[in-house]
């Protein structure tokens, strides 16, 4: 069995980027679900199983600090492990996420075996 | 702080990262001129200590092979997946930018990029503002970095 990984990002291509280092990364997944923005991701955890998610920081609709802040305030979501991947790797924004529940952060650009490095310890 | 050289290092580190890609690099160009022959521009804003806009202007064949190269993917058309991807150049590298920036105790905010697609478009100055244009060669022809920006005192 793999995983089931959530990719928050509102470029497309970043999403495909994303899904392409982890599977060249060859860590094995059951679904690589998408979502544009904070709110979309929100509604996917609603109903799907999920057992990692990625998401981006600036994002339109809702950044991933506030989809950070709402998740947390869900029960059936807020134990869900998040890695930020992101352009932002400041101190300040980085410990916010932390601080709402974060495990780590990936900055882009990014390889797929930093990628690997990061998540690996993370998936089954 | 010599923004040219910030935008060379922040900008090949992403071709180099993401693409597996080294560019060519050209002569920095501080103030009016070194203009590239573009079909895409993708924009984005900063705000804080230093304001203004980056922008990436690619022609058409560079723009479609920068996105080919992340998706793996034949591209044969300016359509959305380019836009998206020369804006993720240009997040990219502002986002490297903010880095550099950083390193000078100049602590900027980045907007969220804006592609346009074009036979024939030019995209205005900021009142006052300086500019640092660097332009990079691929094996699919030019493409043009610049930065307009005033440093906030």
């Amino acid at each position: 069995m793999g995983n089931n990984v959530l990719l928050v990002d509102d470029s497309s291509t970043m999403r495909k980027i994303v899904g392409r280092s982890l599977r060249q990364a060859g860590i094995e997944f059951d679904n690589i679900y998408e979502a544009a923005d904070g709110l979309q991701a929100l509604e996917m955890l609603e109903k799907e199983t999920v057992d990692l998610v990625l998401s981006d920081i600036n994002m339109p609709n809702m950044d991933g600090i506030s989809f950070l802040r709402e998740k947390a305030n869900r029960p059936n979501m807020k134990n869900i492990p998040v890695f930020m991947i992101s352009t932002e790797t400041g101190d300040d924004i980085i410990g916010e996420a932390k601080s709402l529940g974060a495990v780590g952060a990936i900055k882009k650009p990014f390889t797929p075996d930093m990628v690997n490095a990061v998540l690996g310890p993370f998936l089954k | 702080m010599d923004i040219g050289q910030d935008i060379i290092a922040a900008t090949t580190d992403v071709f180099s990262t993401m693409l597996g890609m080294d560019l060519v690099v050209g002569e920095v160009v501080d103030g009016a001129g070194g203009e590239v022959e573009s079909n895409i521009t993708a924009m984005l804003g900063l705000g804080g200590d230093i304001r203004g806009m980056l922008a990436v202007h690619c022609p058409a064949a560079v723009a479609m092979a920068i996105t080919s190269g992340f998706l793996g993917m034949d591209v044969e058309e300016l359509d959305e997946d380019v836009k998206d991807a020369i804006g993720e150049i240009a997040n990219m590298v502002a986002g490297n930018l903010k880095i550099a920036f950083a390193g000078h105790d100049l602590k900027i905010e980045l907007a969220i990029p804006t592609s346009i697609v074009g036979q024939s478009y030019r995209v205005g100055g900021m009142l006052g503002a300086r500019r640092a244009a660097v332009p990079f060669a691929m094996e699919q022809g030019q493409f043009l970095v610049e930065l307009k920006y005033i440093v906030n005192s």
